[in-house]
């Protein structure tokens, strides 16, 4: 990782106009203020009909504004970093305050500076020339594997961040930022229908992520269980017992539970669990954690947003509540330290507390013999579109794919089914926890007021009493 | 704020640059905008917010290739280095020589200073941080010593926006075109707590191009009769019933079809409506109308991102395609006659199955039709689910109410619907005439027959 000179230069700034863009944004007495410098550039190829014939890059730079007055928020941004442009940001940042001072001290908290994603091979030193290869090498390696496919669509998309952020606190952090992701998309044709499928990978990571390994490994899953695909029906609905397949499943979580452990929703009340802090929220097989420490993974920081170093936070441990994902203002709020959740889409937002990679962590049960106890039941491996009301807690989660249960044997495929639920419940319903959890590499997004890479997991996971919708 | 003379040529420099390092054609999209903010979180105020972005957008045709580009570096300098990078990136890409400039002859010729169509509001530079900030602390009806009848009022969020976005797009084949228009918004959601701790939430908004037209005063007021309107949910039965829709939410039943009648999907094998054009697929009653260029409309639109002239036109006439959306790129891929990109401004037209709706009655709404339908579900929410692009199959989670003799009687929730889009549309029994003033989609309340529900 380079030093704070290269990041002051990207952005052509000294530590005394840092300091100067503070005092400014602080002037009508602000309780905080931290500015954050972007330069991102991204870059993108599409394969389509057998030919790698759009792509491009594009480039987003400025520097973001904020105040803080107690939980108040003044935010603005500037696309320069001219000295006029940002003292200018900062004026209508400061605007949120009133006047007077000292409502809350922010405390400063303690760098651990880590590097969770060196780069081998750096985005912006590869050409468009060499990585067209790889595309046309994937797409030949999907149409190797089945016969049936009629098209393909495989897309490489690249970017690098460079962050800087100070703050009121004298503070200064910096980091720079890899995302390396491939997708692939195959359409089949039998007998006259249809079905696609896709398969992605998304990590924090250089250019050395592409290359034959993950090329096998993206052909392979593309093609996987088409022909059950083909056979897949709509079940008859009703409750049910659910089991969620290792990974993926990992989203229901994500969406479902993670959202509703966010500080935000609970310091203004909206929580199903604004009000259940230390409480035994589930069985105590169930541990569930944000962890924005995992190596190379979408949804890890050396530091957050708010130069808040990244660390594993447990929202629930052993079927406990024991923590809210917190950004500054809301560990302000609760008295608690920040979790390095205070996390943006780019320094055109203020940072609000997000997820990093959510999971489920191991449980004791073999994943066979979680199956083997269910007598009728629905599998699910994969999950979409789903949705959550943060208050109430009811979700409903689109299954892409999956299996009946008959007799602790997986039968039937299903598709085309929805799972509804509500959070909190199906949390204490969860029956059994497997010990083979999966992290998935996927491009997952998640798109609370903003967007954020993200990533999910899960064990096996035995849930009782869920409707599925079906015929 | 907006966009002035010297940016405009900026642009045509970006284009001539482009030229000059190589390409054959280029389209370059200067963009605007200016938003300011302010949210208040019971009562008070919680954040405030102000914007201001410029960006281009270039897209280069060299060589028989194409690439797209953009950057918010809009020094001369920079822009040079970058157009250089970027033909020279294009030239790496593979052929395709379908890729041109749409033909002259179909472009926009009368977007020339952007407020052809009534969308932006000249009282907007007048405006200013008091103004707006009143306006936002006027949608806030929170009171801390609140006594309600059956629930409790736990947290209220109230947001203002006004913001300017102003569009400059021109081409190498001699287009010019501007958009421009304001944008007065405001949304209140309420969180409420039973009184047995169960909390429910509802949201309401509205947004206009003048603030004259912006109906704020009632947002925060229907939000909480959202939120409380769902206290006492009831299980339903799975079974099949009739369906009405609101006309908040009819926009989820629209939405797959219009993608399925994109170019892009039926060329890609992924639209249930391949093949379709010019046969019935749907019910007599349902006729779908792309309104484009209704002056003063939200999603009213003089020319799309190709620069290529909008028009008021029919996308489906009582259940038979009349279009299909196909860009000049498509055009040539499928050897298809080239339309628009994409639908600007969807309407539903008004239908009530077994009755000629004359001109003195075309005033059909959620309460007609919900004595129209007698006993059923109305949905007032989709949560989550999905259609399948390729077969029409959908799954929708909903929440909504149950309602007998035209009565609303009680709240349901847990509950999803499924089916095929296809079939969905063949049981439409009435589209009404309620579609909000404010929005892009203009989804009227619409009732259906026999939708499968499970619970």
């Amino acid at each position: 990782m380079n030093g704070m000179e290269h990041y002051l230069d990207i952005f052509r700034v000294t530590d005394r106009q840092l300091q100067t863009l503070t005092a400014t944004a602080l002037a009508h007495g602000g309780d905080f203020s931290d500015l954050y410098f972007e330069h991102t550039t991204f870059f993108n190829l599409l394969l389509k009909d057998g030919e790698v014939s759009s792509g491009g890059f594009h480039t987003d730079y400025g520097v973001g504004i904020r105040v803080l007055k107690g939980e108040k928020t003044g935010y603005a941004y500037s696309e320069s970093t001219e000295m006029k442009d940002m003292l200018k940001a900062a004026e209508a940042a400061s605007s949120i305050a009133d006047g007077a001072y000292g409502s809350r001290t922010y405390a400063a908290v303690e760098d651990r500076r880590s590097d969770l994603y060196p780069m081998k091979a750096n985005w912006r030193d590869i050409d468009a020339s060499a990585l067209l290869p790889f595309l046309k090498d994937l797409e030949k390696a999907v149409l190797a594997k089945d016969s049936r496919i009629i098209k393909v669509v495989a897309r490489l998309s690249d970017s690098i961040s460079d962050i800087l952020m100070y703050n009121s606190l004298g503070e200064m952090t910096y980091d720079t930022r890899p995302m390396g992701s491939v997708t692939v998309s195959a359409v089949f044709s039998k007998d006259g229908r249809t079905e696609n499928r896709t398969a992605s990978r998304s990590f924090r990571t250089g250019a050395e992520l592409i290359g034959p390994a993950l090329i096998a490994e993206l052909a392979d899953e593309v093609v996987r269980d088409i022909d059950v695909r083909f056979e897949a029906r709509r079940p008859k609905g009703g409750r049910m017992n659910v089991v969620m397949g290792a990974g993926a499943s990992g989203i229901l979580l994500h969406e479902a539970m993670g959202h509703t452990f966010e500080a935000d929703f609970n310091r203004k009340g909206q929580s199903v669990f604004s009000d259940r802090m230390g409480q035994q929220i589930c069985p105590k097989e169930v541990t569930v954690v944000d962890d924005g420490t995992v190596p190379f993974n979408r949804g890890s920081g050396n530091y957050d947003d708010e130069g808040v170093p990244s660390e594993k936070t447990y929202m629930v441990k052993d079927g406990i509540l024991t923590s809210y994902l917190h950004d500054r203002i809301s560990a302000g709020w609760y008295g608690v330290r920040p979790t390095g959740n205070g996390r943006r889409e780019n320094f055109r937002y203020n940072p609000i507390p997000r997820m990093r990679a959510t999971y489920m962590e191991n449980g004791y049960t073999d994943p066979s013999d979680i199956l083997a106890q269910v007598r009728q039941g629905v599998y699910v491996d994969e999950f979409s579109n789903g949705q959550v009301k943060i208050g109430e807690g009811d979700f409903t989660f689109f299954v892409k794919s999956g299996y009946l249960i008959e007799n602790g044997r997986l039968t039937m495929p299903v598709k085309d089914i929805n799972i509804i639920g509500n959070g909190p419940q199906a949390l204490a319903d969860i029956m059994a926890v497997g010990n083979d959890l999966k992290i998935d590499n996927g491009t997952w997004t998640c798109g609370k007021e903003q967007s954020v890479p993200v990533s999910c997991g899960m064990p096996t996971v035995l849930v009782g009493n869920l409707i599925v919708g079906g015929e | 704020m907006m966009i002035d003379s010297k940016e405009m040529m900026l642009a045509g420099e970006c284009i001539r640059s482009a030229i000059a390092n190589g390409a054959d054609e280029a389209r370059v999209s200067l963009s605007k905008s200016v938003m300011d903010g302010y949210t208040f979180l019971n009562g008070e105020l919680d954040k405030v917010t102000h914007s201001a972005d410029r960006s281009i957008y270039i897209s280069l045709f060299v060589d028989g290739r194409y690439g797209t580009f953009s950057t918010n570096r809009l020094e001369r300098d920079e822009l040079e280095t970058f157009i250089a990078r970027a033909v020279s990136m294009t030239r790496m890409l593979g052929e395709d020589r379908f890729r041109r400039l749409p033909d002259p002859g179909r472009t926009e010729k009368g977007a020339k200073t952007g407020k052809e169509l009534d969308l932006y509001d000249e009282s907007y530079p007048e405006s200013n941080a008091v103004k707006r900030l009143e306006k936002a602390r006027s949608l806030s009806i929170f009171k801390t010593e609140d006594h309600n009848e059956g629930y409790r009022l736990i947290s209220e969020e109230c947001e203002y926006s006004e913001s300017l976005d102003d569009n400059y797009l021109v081409d190498s084949r001699g287009f010019e075109g501007r958009h421009t228009e304001t944008i007065y918004y405001c949304f209140s959601e309420m969180t409420i707590e039973d009184l047995n701790g169960n909390k429910f939430s509802g949201f309401w908004w509205d947004a206009s191009q003048k603030e004259r037209d912006l109906r704020h005063t009632e947002c925060s007021a229907n939000a909480l009769k959202k939120a409380v309107s769902q206290i006492g949910p009831k299980k339903r039965r799975s079974g099949r019933y009739r369906m009405v829709v609101d006309n908040q939410v009819g926009s989820r039943l629209i939405a797959p079809i219009i993608s399925a009648l994109n170019a892009s999907s039926i060329q890609q094998k992924m639209s249930f409506l391949d093949g379709s054009l010019g046969r019935k697929i749907f019910s007599d009653g349902f006729t779908l109308m792309d309104l484009a260029r209704t002056p003063g409309k939200n999603g009213s639109r003089l020319f799309d991102t190709e620069g290529v002239a909008t028009k008021d036109s029919s996308i489906i006439e009582n259940g038979t395609i009349k279009q299909y959306f196909i860009n000049t790129y498509m055009s040539g891929k499928m050897g298809m006659e080239p339309t628009v990109e994409d639908i600007s401004r969807p309407c539903v037209m008004p239908f009530m199955k077994g009755k000629e709706l004359k001109t003195t009655e075309k005033d059909v709404s959620l309460k007609d039709i919900l004595r129209f339908c007698s006993n059923g579900i109305l949905v007032t929410g989709f949560n989550g689910g999905n259609c399948n692009p390729v077969t029409g199959d959908f799954s929708f989670g909903i929440e909504g109410f149950a309602f007998s003799r035209g009565r609303i009687t009680h709240p349901v929730r847990e509950m999803l619907i499924t089916g095929n889009l296809i079939e969905l549309w063949n049981s439409l029994t009435a589209a009404g005439t309620d579609c909000r003033a404010s929005a892009r989609w203009q989804v009227p309340t619409l009732a259906f027959e026999n939708v499968s529900f499970s619970a």
